[in-house]
C-alpha cells in the first residue's frame, strides 16, 4: 500500500492552463468539465507587485469531506490513498461538491454525475497512464507525483527540502502539497 | 474562478417544503393537545405534512439528475451513516410513513395513538433540523457552516408549518381558526425569534476570517440579493406578519379579530410567513460564497 | 541523419508501456496495456500518428493517439525543437476543432440577398475560375491578391497559385503581427530575426514579449533554465505578464516608449565607454553618426517619456555592460513593436544596434543566428517552375521597408477601395476581424468583384466572401514537410491523424490545385502533395516514408556553433547604424526617437488601449473552440485590465461593467481591477468579440480589440499600428 500525493510548486506555475486542457483531453472530459481550477493572488501595490497562480484539484484528503457526506458511498477513499468516485453509485445530489472546501469537484453536464481528479496514473477506475496527465503536461515541471510514505521518493524529498504544505494546513489532511 | 451556486431554486423548494411538512405535523400535534376540539385544523396539519414532504422529495430526486436517470441508485442512499443526508433520508422516510398512517387513521375517524404522534413529531422536528445541518456541515461556506443554521431552519419550519395550517384553516375551518388563540400567540413569536437568529447568523458570518463570509452577507444586505432579502424576506416574511399579528392579537378588539376582515388580515400575515420561509431557504442556498482557499484565511 | 528511430522507440515504450508493432502505411499499431485480456469485441485499435499543431505559428510536433478513429491523447514530440516533449494549453484544446459542430462542411456561394447557399465543388471551382479569368482579362493579374497566415502546405500552394496566375501579390498576416520588427531588424542586421540565448545568458531583457503568455514550450523551458541559472531577467512591459514567475524585475514602461528606453541605455553605454568598441568598429557602419544623434537621449530625458526612473535606466544599462556579451535584448515577436506603434520599426532597428554595442551576436548567452535547412532543387519535369513575376506587389513602393516576404496587406484593402485590386483570396486568415478597423475593411472588401475564403469555420472574413471553400481541419490532412531552424535544424511532418470527418471538405493542396486547374494554370500543379513532399525530402537526404515513421528528423551536421561572425546580409555587408534605405523612405538614417502617433492625456480620462495574447488563445482563431473558450468564460478572461488606483479614482470595482469607447467604437465590458498594469494603459485581450453567429461558442463574448483601432499604417514599414489608439471608460449606470 502506498499513500500517493502531489506537490505543486506555485513559484514555477505560470498560470497557462496547459494542465487543465491536457487533463481534459487525456481523460476524455467534456469541455466544461475541469478537474483543475485556478486561483490567482496579487501581492503588493503597483509597481512593486507579484502574482501567484495556484492550481487546485482534488486534494485526496485523508479526512475527505466528500466521502463523509456522500449518502450513497459513491465518493469514497480507495486504495493507496486515492479518493475515488464510483459513478455507478452517484445520484448527482451534489452534496460532495458543497462539502468540498476546495471547490474542486465538478458535475458532468451530460450524466449529472460528479467527478474530480482521479490521480489518473493509478486510479483503479481507469487503465492508468504512465504519469498523471497534469504532471506530464506541465511546461515548467511544477508538479511532482509520488508516494508520500516512501521517504526516498522524489516527492518526499522535495517536500522535506522545500517545506511544502497542504494549502489549508490541517483542514482535511490533504495530500497535495504546495510550495508557495 | 467565477463561482456558480451549486444548488438552485429546486433545492430551496425542497428545503422549504421538508421543513414546512415537519412544522405542519408539529402544528397538528400542538392543536391536538392544546386545542383538542379543533379537529378540522388538526386534519389540515395532518394532510399538509405528508403531501408537501412528498412533493419536496420528488423535487429532490428530479434535481439529482444521475439518480433520476438511474433510479435504482437511490436504493444506495442508506449506505453511509456518517452522512447528514443519509440521516435525512431516514428521518424523511420514517416521517412520511408515520404522517401517512396518521392521515389515514384521521380520515378513517380512528384515534391516532399518542406514541405515533410523538414519533411523527420527533421525526418532523428532526427533518426540520436536518435541512439546516445539511448545509451546516459544508466547511467551505461561512454562511452555512454555523450551528445557528439548524436552529434557524427549525424555527422557520415550525413557523411556516403553522402558517400553512392557519392559512388553509381560515378558509376550511374559519370557526376553529378563531379558537386557536394560544397557538396564534405562540406563532406570533416565531418570526421575532427568526429575526434575531438571522441577525446573529449574519453578524457571525460577516466576521468569518475568510472574506467569503463578508461577501456572502454583503450580497444579501447590499448586493445581488438585497431586494429579495429586504423586501421579500425581512418586510414580507418577518416584519409584516409581526405587525399584523401584533395588531390582531393584542391591539384589535376581539370582534374585529374574529370578523372575516380580521381573519383575512391574519391570512395575509400567514401568507407573508410562507413567502419569507421560502425566501430564507432560497437566499441562504444562493448567496453563500465559498472561501478563497489560497488566502491565508485560517492560519 | 540522426538516430531518431531510437528516440521514437523509446518514446513508445516509455510513454505508454506498450509493445509497438510497426504496421503498414507508417502508422503504428499498439496493443495498450490491459487490453490483452479484453475480449475481441472491446479490443480497440490504437494508432499513433505524428503531426504538427496548428493552434499558433510555432507548429509544435506531437504524437496523436487515435483509438478506433477517435482522437484520444496528444503527447508532445521530444524531438521537435519547439515542443521539446510538451504542448501548451492550446495544443490540447484546439485539437477539438476537428469535432466542432460549427465547422464549414460544404462550399458556399453568397446569393443576391447576401445569404450563403450550399453549392457543389464543381460549380464553385468553375465560377471562381471564370471570374479570375475575367479579372485578369479586364484588369491584369495584378488585380488579384492573396492573404495567408503561413502554414506548411498553405504558404507553398497559395504563392504558387498566385504566381502561376501572374500576380506578385502574396501577403502574410505580418502587418498585424511582426512586420515592423522583422523589417527593422533587416535594415540593421540583414536578418529578419535572431534568437536570444536566454538559457545561457547572464542577463536578458524582454520588451513586450512574454514567453509564458504566448507560449512556445521550448521558450518557456529556456526562460526557466535562465532563471535557475541565476540570470538577470528583466520584463519591460506595461503589464506584469506571467513570465514574472521566472523573472527578477518588472519595468512597467509607458506603452509606446520602448524606443526611448533602448536609446537611453545605448546612450549610457556609449557615454561611459562601456560598449564593445572593437566589435562595433569591425562589424558596422555609421556608428559615429548614431552616437552623436543619440547624445541627448540621457536617462533623465527618457524618464519623462517612459515613466521609468533615470536611475533604473542607468542601472539596467550598467548591468547589461557587466553581463555582456552573455546578454541581449530578446527579439520579441508581435509584442510591443511587431506592428504596434508609429515607432515600431525604428525600435526594432535600435534593439539590434543596442545588442551590437554588447557585442553579443553569436556569443554564448547572447543573440544567435540559428541555422535552418531548406529543400533543394526539384526535378523541373515533375515540378515545373512558375515563370517569375516581374511586377512588384501592392505597397512595395509606398512602404518600401516592409519585407517583401510579408508585404502590407492593409494596403491591399486600400487598393480594393480604389478599385485596383478586384479579386482577393484568403487562406487561414481572419483579416476582417484581426486587423484595424474591421468596419472599414468590410467596406473596402465590398468593392471586390471576387472574394474567396478558404477556412474551417465561418470567420468574420468568410462572412464577407462571395465564395467560402471548406477546408478539412489540420488533423485531417497531410501537409508538406516543415523545416524548422534551431540549434540542430530539423524537418517535421504534419501527417493526417483523422479520416476526413465532413466528406465535402478538402485539404489546402487539393483546393488550390483544383482552383489552378479551374483558372487554366493547372499545368503548374501536375503533382500530389505526397509526391511534392517526398521530392522535397529526398532533396535533403530522406523521404516521406521515413519522415512518417519518425515524425521529426534532425540535421546534426548543420548544427549551430557559437562564435562564428555572421555574414551581415545588408547592402553594406555590415551592421548598419545608418541605413540608406531608411533615409530614402523618409526616416532618419540612424534610429532616433520617434513619438508615438497618439499619447493619452490622463486629465481628460484617456488611456492607451494595449492588446496581448493569453496563453489559451491565438488571435481570434481559437475562440470558438469549446475547451478553450470555457476557460475564458469560467475565469472572465475577456475582461479589460485597469490599474487599481485609476479604478478607485473612477469608482470602478473589480467585476464592474463599464462602457469602453473612443471615436471608433464603444461597447460594454467587465473590468479586472489589478495592480499589474501601468496606469496610462487599459489592456484588452485580442481574442474576443466574435461577430460570426455561426461560431456559437465564441459569438458575443467580449469586445473586439480591432474595432477600437483606426485604419492607419506605420510610415515606411506599413504595419497596422494596432496600439496607436486611445479609449475612455465609463461605469455602467453613471
Amino acid at each position: 500500500m502506498a499513500r500517493y500525493g502531489m506537490l505543486i510548486n506555485t513559484k514555477k506555475c505560470i498560470g497557462c492552463y496547459a494542465c487543465r486542457t491536457a487533463c481534459q483531453r487525456q481523460n476524455d472530459l467534456l469541455p466544461d468539465e475541469s478537474f483543475i481550477r485556478f486561483e490567482e493572488r496579487e501581492v503588493g501595490k503597483y509597481p512593486n507587485v507579484t502574482v501567484e497562480h495556484i492550481p487546485l484539484q482534488c486534494m485526496h484528503c485523508e479526512d475527505a469531506p466528500c466521502a463523509s457526506v456522500c449518502p450513497t458511498g459513491a465518493a469514497h477513499m480507495g486504495s493507496d490513498g486515492i479518493v475515488e468516485v464510483d459513478h455507478g453509485r452517484c445520484i448527482g445530489c451534489l452534496y460532495c461538491m458543497a462539502a468540498c472546501p476546495y471547490q474542486v469537484r465538478t458535475r458532468n453536464s451530460k450524466t449529472g454525475e460528479v467527478d474530480k481528479c482521479r490521480f489518473c496514473t493509478l486510479s483503479s477506475y481507469e487503465n492508468g497512464t504512465k504519469m498523471c496527465s497534469c504532471v506530464d503536461a506541465c511546461l515548467t515541471g511544477a508538479r511532482i507525483f509520488g508516494d508520500l510514505d516512501d521517504s526516498d521518493s522524489e516527492i518526499s524529498k522535495e517536500i522535506a527540502r522545500t517545506g511544502a504544505a497542504p494549502i489549508a494546513g490541517d483542514l482535511t489532511r490533504a495530500k497535495i502539497y504546495y510550495v508557495r | 474562478m467565477i463561482y456558480e451556486p451549486i444548488w438552485g431554486a429546486i433545492i430551496a423548494w425542497y428545503l422549504f417544503l421538508a421543513g414546512l411538512g415537519g412544522g405542519a405535523f408539529a402544528t397538528a400535534v400542538f392543536v391536538r393537545y392544546r386545542h383538542p376540539d379543533c379537529k378540522r385544523l388538526m386534519r389540515v396539519g395532518r394532510l399538509i405534512a405528508p403531501i408537501v414532504v412528498i412533493i419536496g422529495l420528488c423535487l429532490l430526486m428530479f434535481d439529482a439528475a444521475a439518480g433520476f436517470a438511474h433510479p435504482l441508485r437511490f436504493a444506495l442512499l442508506l449506505t453511509n451513516f456518517g452522512s447528514v443526508m443519509t440521516w435525512g433520508v431516514v428521518f424523511l422516510a420514517v416521517f412520511v410513513v408515520v404522517a401517512l398512517i396518521v392521515l389515514v387513521l384521521d380520515l378513517m375517524k380512528r384515534e391516532v395513538p399518542m406514541w405515533l404522534d410523538c414519533v411523527g413529531l420527533v421525526m418532523g422536528l428532526c427533518v426540520a433540523i436536518y435541512t439546516g445541518c445539511l448545509l451546516g456541515v459544508c466547511q467551505g461556506f461561512p454562511l452555512w457552516n454555523s450551528a445557528l443554521l439548524p436552529i434557524l431552519f427549525l424555527v422557520s419550519a415550525v413557523s411556516t408549518g403553522m402558517a400553512a395550517v392557519l392559512l388553509v384553516g381560515v378558509f376550511y375551518a374559519p370557526d376553529e381558526f378563531n379558537e386557536v388563540v394560544v397557538m396564534k400567540k405562540f406563532h406570533f413569536w416565531l418570526p421575532v425569534i427568526e429575526f434575531v437568529l438571522v441577525a446573529a447568523l449574519l453578524f457571525i458570518t460577516a466576521f468569518n476570517p475568510s472574506p467569503a463570509g463578508w461577501e456572502s452577507v454583503m450580497s444579501l444586505v447590499a448586493g445581488n440579493w438585497a431586494v429579495a432579502f429586504w423586501l421579500l424576506f425581512v418586510i414580507v416574511g418577518l416584519v409584516l406578519p409581526t405587525i399584523l399579528e401584533c395588531w390582531m392579537l393584542w391591539l384589535a378588539k376581539h370582534e374585529f379579530e374574529t370578523s372575516r376582515t380580521g381573519q383575512m388580515i391574519s391570512a395575509l400575515s400567514d401568507a407573508g410567513v410562507l413567502v419569507g420561509g421560502f425566501m430564507l431557504r432560497l437566499l441562504i442556498v444562493s448567496a453563500a460564497v465559498p472561501i478563497t482557499i489560497v488566502q491565508p484565511w485560517m492560519l | 541523419m540522426s538516430g531518431h528511430a531510437l528516440t521514437r522507440r523509446s518514446f513508445l515504450v516509455g510513454s505508454a508501456g506498450v509493445a509497438a508493432v510497426a504496421a503498414g502505411a507508417g502508422l503504428v499499431s499498439l496493443s495498450v496495456r490491459g487490453e490483452a485480456d479484453a475480449d475481441a469485441e472491446t479490443d480497440k485499435r490504437t494508432e499513433v500518428v505524428h503531426s504538427l499543431c496548428n493552434s499558433c505559428s510555432s507548429k509544435c510536433g506531437y504524437y496523436a493517439y487515435v483509438v478506433d478513429g477517435e482522437l484520444t491523447k496528444l503527447i508532445g514530440d521530444e524531438a521537435h525543437p519547439n515542443a521539446q516533449g510538451k504542448l501548451c494549453a492550446r495544443g490540447y484544446g484546439y485539437s477539438q476543432i476537428a469535432y466542432s459542430p460549427d465547422r464549414l462542411t460544404d462550399p458556399m456561394k453568397k446569393n443576391e440577398n447576401g445569404e450563403f447557399e450550399v453549392i457543389g465543388w464543381d460549380q464553385a471551382l468553375s465560377e471562381i475560375g471564370q471570374k479570375v479569368n475575367d479579372i485578369i482579362a479586364q484588369y491584369g493579374p495584378e488585380a488579384l491578391a492573396m492573404v495567408q497566415d503561413p502554414r506548411p502546405s498553405g504558404k507553398y500552394y497559395t504563392k504558387r497559385f498566385m504566381n502561376a496566375l501572374g500576380s506578385p501579390n502574396v501577403y502574410t498576416h505580418g502587418a498585424a503581427c511582426n512586420l515592423s520588427k522583422e523589417s527593422g531588424f533587416t535594415q540593421a542586421i540583414g536578418a529578419a530575426n535572431f534568437e536570444s540565448d536566454v538559457a545561457n545568458s547572464k542577463m536578458t531583457m524582454f520588451i513586450g514579449r512574454s514567453y509564458a503568455d504566448a507560449i512556445r514550450p521550448s521558450s518557456v523551458a529556456a526562460l526557466q533554465q535562465a532563471h535557475e541559472n541565476g540570470a538577470h531577467i528583466v520584463l519591460v512591459d506595461p503589464r506584469l505578464n506571467n513570465s514574472i514567475a521566472f523573472a527578477d524585475e518588472w519595468v512597467p514602461i509607458n506603452p509606446g516608449t520602448d524606443l526611448a528606453l533602448i536609446l537611453a541605455m545605448s546612450n549610457v553605454l556609449i557615454n561611459r565607454d562601456l560598449y564593445d568598441a572593437e566589435y562595433v568598429a569591425a562589424n558596422s557602419v555609421g556608428f559615429d553618426e548614431w552616437a552623436s544623434a543619440i547624445a541627448g537621449y540621457t536617462p533623465e530625458w527618457a524618464e519623462g517619456i517612459t515613466g521609468i526612473p533615470a536611475a533604473d535606466i542607468e542601472r539596467l544599462a550598467l548591468e547589461f555592460a557587466e553581463a555582456a556579451p552573455a546578454a541581449s535584448i530578446e527579439p520579441s515577436w508581435r509584442g510591443a513593436f511587431g506592428c504596434s506603434y508609429a515607432n515600431s520599426g525604428e525600435t526594432a532597428r535600435a534593439l539590434c544596434l543596442f545588442n551590437t554595442l554588447l557585442g553579443c551576436w553569436n556569443q554564448p548567452g547572447g543573440a544567435l543566428f540559428l541555422p535552418s535547412v531548406k529543400a533543394g532543387d526539384l526535378d523541373p519535369a515533375k515540378f515545373p517552375e512558375v515563370p517569375k513575376v516581374e511586377a512588384k506587389m501592392w505597397g512595395a513602393e509606398e512602404y518600401p521597408l516592409a519585407l517583401s516576404s510579408m508585404g502590407t496587406n492593409l494596403y491591399v484593402a486600400e487598393m480594393a477601395k480604389e478599385g485596383k485590386v478586384k479579386g482577393l483570396f484568403f487562406y487561414n486568415s481572419n483579416m476582417a476581424a484581426g486587423y484595424s478597423n474591421p468596419a472599414q475593411l468590410a467596406e473596402d472588401f465590398a468593392n471586390l468583384d471576387l472574394m474567396v475564403v478558404v477556412d474551417v469555420q465561418m470567420s468574420e472574413t468568410a462572412m464577407l466572401a462571395d465564395y467560402v471553400l471548406p477546408e478539412c481541419s489540420y488533423l485531417e490532412r497531410r501537409e508538406l514537410p516543415e523545416f524548422v531552424g534551431g540549434r540542430v535544424p530539423v524537418v517535421s511532418l504534419r501527417d493526417q491523424v483523422l479520416e476526413v470527418i465532413h466528406p465535402n471538405t478538402r485539404p489546402v493542396d487539393v483546393i488550390f490545385t483544383q482552383l489552378a486547374e479551374a483558372c487554366g494554370v493547372g499545368q503548374y500543379f501536375p503533382f500530389t502533395v505526397d509526391e511534392l513532399a517526398d521530392a522535397q525530402l529526398r532533396s535533403v537526404g530522406t523521404s516521406l516514408d521515413e519522415l512518417r515513421q519518425v515524425g521529426t528528423i534532425s540535421f546534426p551536421e548543420k548544427a549551430y556553433a557559437y562564435g562564428k561572425v555572421p555574414e551581415w546580409k545588408t547592402p553594406t555587408g555590415k551592421i548598419q547604424f545608418t541605413s540608406e534605405a531608411c533615409e530614402a523612405a523618409g526616416l532618419s538614417a540612424c534610429p532616433v526617437w520617434v513619438e508615438p502617433q497618439v499619447m493619452p492625456n490622463e486629465t481628460v480620462g484617456e488611456f492607451r488601449l494595449i492588446g496581448g495574447k493569453q496563453a489559451i488563445h491565438t488571435h481570434t482563431q481559437t475562440a470558438n473552440c469549446e475547451p478553450l473558450m470555457d476557460i475564458t468564460k469560467s475565469y472572465g478572461l475577456d475582461r479589460i485590465w485597469i490599474n487599481a488606483e485609476v479604478a478607485e479614482r473612477l469608482g470602478i470595482a473589480d467585476g464592474d461593467e463599464v462602457i469602453l469607447s473612443n471615436t471608433m467604437a464603444e461597447g460594454p465590458i467587465k473590468v479586472k481591477v489589478t495592480e499589474r498594469i501601468n496606469p496610462t494603459a487599459i489592456y484588452m485581450p485580442s481574442h474576443y468579440g466574435c461577430k460570426s453567429p455561426d461560431q456559437r461558442t465564441a459569438y458575443g463574448v467580449g469586445l473586439n480589440f480591432m474595432d477600437f483601432v483606426p485604419f492607419h499604417m506605420e510610415p515606411a514599414y506599413g504595419s497596422a499600428m494596432t496600439q496607436e489608439t486611445l479609449v475612455s471608460v465609463q461605469k455602467v449606470g453613471e
